[in-house]
């Protein structure tokens, strides 16, 4: 009698200590590749055209990725911990191509949704402010504005379709309240992103739509465009198309 | 038996309790009661975000007077903001920073700023927490990253207690010392001024300052606007430009050539010790800026159209409504806040 009323309890005493919610849950990576033509970038080397007869050559390419969701089909969203969700994508560094999401509900969604560069409607909020030594680190932050640079790429161009030999640069971030070029990506699947164990989400940017995907953009009219309100909604609106899924693989 | 069952049904009770009961509070961190002014708007901060909290203010404190944020290790955010004078930097025009370095802009008073909704001549910071970027970044100023500071906060075991003690989740980062910095900064609350206890009827102004005061209402008051003397807008106020440092103030945060020239009105709060005056410190003294508003403004691009009457430029005064409108704000100094212990260095 003694041992059955042990038993029960022993195994009461080992249920009544487990969650209640027993979602389980994933980790999941996703890989950015930034690519031209379907091909990887050579850095200073490769030389590309825009679809204005224009050359250039990329010398450096960053981006903010941030506050990061994800939508299922019946409208239910996950979104990933808004603190832990900024992630410098730098062109240089392989390793900053890959992001690691923790603790994803596993389920089925159709939709992931991100921002390129830093909400700053609750700015400096939500923890932002500790990607401060990251941005700073790579350069993306205007010191004098306390602000973030969302997306830059530096390199060289030649107007005529020669070889690149001048330099442009583009810096886009917000300016002040005054002007706000944070933008959000939201990318469909038809085939989901069914996350169960390690899965590894493939996402591409193609870069060349920075030049064309909603505004053309000749380099030569404007080579240097930091805090420029004209033309700095325009890239950051370009380079809010640049991303699209790739069918996603099991490790 | 029974007492078996009681003991299992005891287990099983504790068993579940979580790690709560394993918590011991290391100290009590009382949350500061914010200095809030009856007569002042309600603060544009978020105190319920970023409570000032004993331990946080004492961090701050440190923070703020800790030559650790510069490059060099002796530039404090306290060398430039200096409290008798308003935490202005005073008598110099442009700020000094590491090894001598001139910048081009004078250091802003530090008062009051729970109510401001920019920060910075241009409005370059949205947010007291972001602000600190500036000053400890800037190659004029404290020329520091922020991780080289969070680096060496965290190598001292002084701050690392100080930052376990100030926030609940103890950590040594660059969201707890922003905080930090900020609650200590919200807490300087500037409103007990001559002019306030005339407000609160504790006080009668001479008959020079009443005259100030109606001089100050009709000629100054649309943009030192209210109870903290500014309407936190960016106006051009027909300063010649210095060739030396052609600073297009407002403009290099929007970008906008309508905000060329453009500088925050600043507040007139404790105006008397926050000398010299304008965003280049161009001006020693307080008739030095009422001869430029009544005969030195120049039309440069966006000049402000209320310094644009009819045929003449600026404002005119005469000698002795000048002195008028200087004591009156004179009655904007505020003694206690400017010795008040709680801010002082030592």
């Amino acid at each position: 009698m003694k041992k059955i009323i042990c038993l029960v309890l022993v195994l009461m005493l080992s249920v009544s200590c487990k969650d209640d919610d027993t979602l389980e849950t994933t980790s999941i990576d996703i890989s950015f590749a930034n690519t031209i033509n379907s091909q990887n970038i050579e850095l200073s080397t490769g030389v590309y055209q825009t679809t204005l007869g224009e050359s250039y050559s990329i010398n450096e390419l960053k981006y903010i990725i941030s506050n990061i969701s994800f939508i299922k089909e019946d409208g239910g969203i996950f979104t990933y911990p808004v603190e832990d969700s900024y992630f410098l994508i730098d062109e240089e560094v392989p390793s900053s191509k890959i992001i690691t999401l923790e603790n994803i509900p596993v389920a089925n969604y159709s939709k992931i949704k991100f921002g390129i560069g830093v909400d700053q409607s609750n700015y400096p909020l939500n923890g932002v402010d500790n990607f401060v030594p990251t941005a700073e680190e790579s350069q993306m932050l205007w010191s004098w504005s306390a602000g973030y640079i969302f997306f830059k790429i530096e390199g060289d161009y030649s107007p005529s379709g020669n070889q690149p030999d001048e330099g442009f640069l583009f810096h886009i971030g917000s300016h002040g309240t005054n002007l706000d070029n944070y933008k959000t990506v939201e990318l469909s699947s038809n085939f989901g992103f069914n996350f169960t164990e390690n899965t590894l989400v493939y996402i591409n940017a193609d870069i060349p739509k920075l030049f064309n995907a909603v505004y053309d953009i000749r380099i030569e009219d404007k080579s240097d465009i930091q805090v420029d309100p004209v033309n700095a909604p325009k890239i950051a609106e370009n380079a809010s198309q640049l991303f699209s899924s790739i069918p996603q693989n099991k490790r | 038996m029974s007492k078996l069952i009681l003991c299992m049904v005891l287990i099983l009770c504790l068993a579940c309790s979580g790690d709560e009961t394993n918590y011991v509070e290391i100290s009590e961190n009382k949350i500061l009661d914010f200095p809030q002014p009856d007569f002042f708007p309600q603060p544009v901060y978020n105190l319920e975000e970023n409570p000032p909290t004993e331990k946080g203010f004492e961090l701050g404190k440190k923070l703020f007077y800790d030559g650790k944020l510069s490059s060099t290790g002796v530039i404090s955010c306290g060398f430039c903001h200096v409290q008798e004078f308003s935490f202005t930097h005073h008598t110099h025009e442009v700020s000094h920073g590491v090894d001598g370095a001139l910048g081009t802009r004078n250091a802003q008073p530090l008062m009051n700023l729970a109510y401001l909704e920019e920060f910075s001549w241009d409005g370059a910071a949205q947010h007291l927490d972001a602000f600190s970027i500036i000053p400890i970044t800037t190659d004029t100023e404290m020329n520091e990253t922020v991780s080289n500071v969070i680096n060496k906060l965290k190598s001292d075991e002084v701050y690392n207690e100080l930052f376990a003690e100030a926030f609940n989740n103890g950590e040594v980062n660059t969201q707890n010392m922003f905080r930090a910095l900020s609650q200590f900064m919200v807490m300087m609350v500037s409103a007990d001024t001559k002019y306030d206890k005339v407000l609160e009827g504790n006080s009668v102004f001479s008959e020079e300052e009443s005259a100030g005061q109606s001089l100050f209402e009709a000629k100054c008051a649309s943009c030192h606007e209210g109870i903290l003397f500014t309407d936190q807008s960016y106006r051009n106020n027909g300063l010649s430009i210095d060739l030396r440092y052609n600073d297009i103030g407002r403009e290099r945060v929007t970008g906008l050539e309508e905000d060329k020239y453009k500088f925050k009105v600043p507040t007139l709060r404790n105006i008397m010790v926050s000398l010299p005056y304008m965003h280049d410190g161009r001006f020693q003294s307080l008739k030095e800026v009422l001869d430029h508003y009544d005969s030195g403004v120049e039309s440069t691009q966006n000049l402000d159209p209320s310094l644009q009457q009819e045929i003449s430029l600026g404002i005119s005064l005469t000698e002795i409504e000048k002195n008028q409108l200087i004591s009156f704000l004179k009655t904007l100094t505020d003694d206690n806040f400017l010795l008040d212990r709680r801010f002082s260095e030592f």
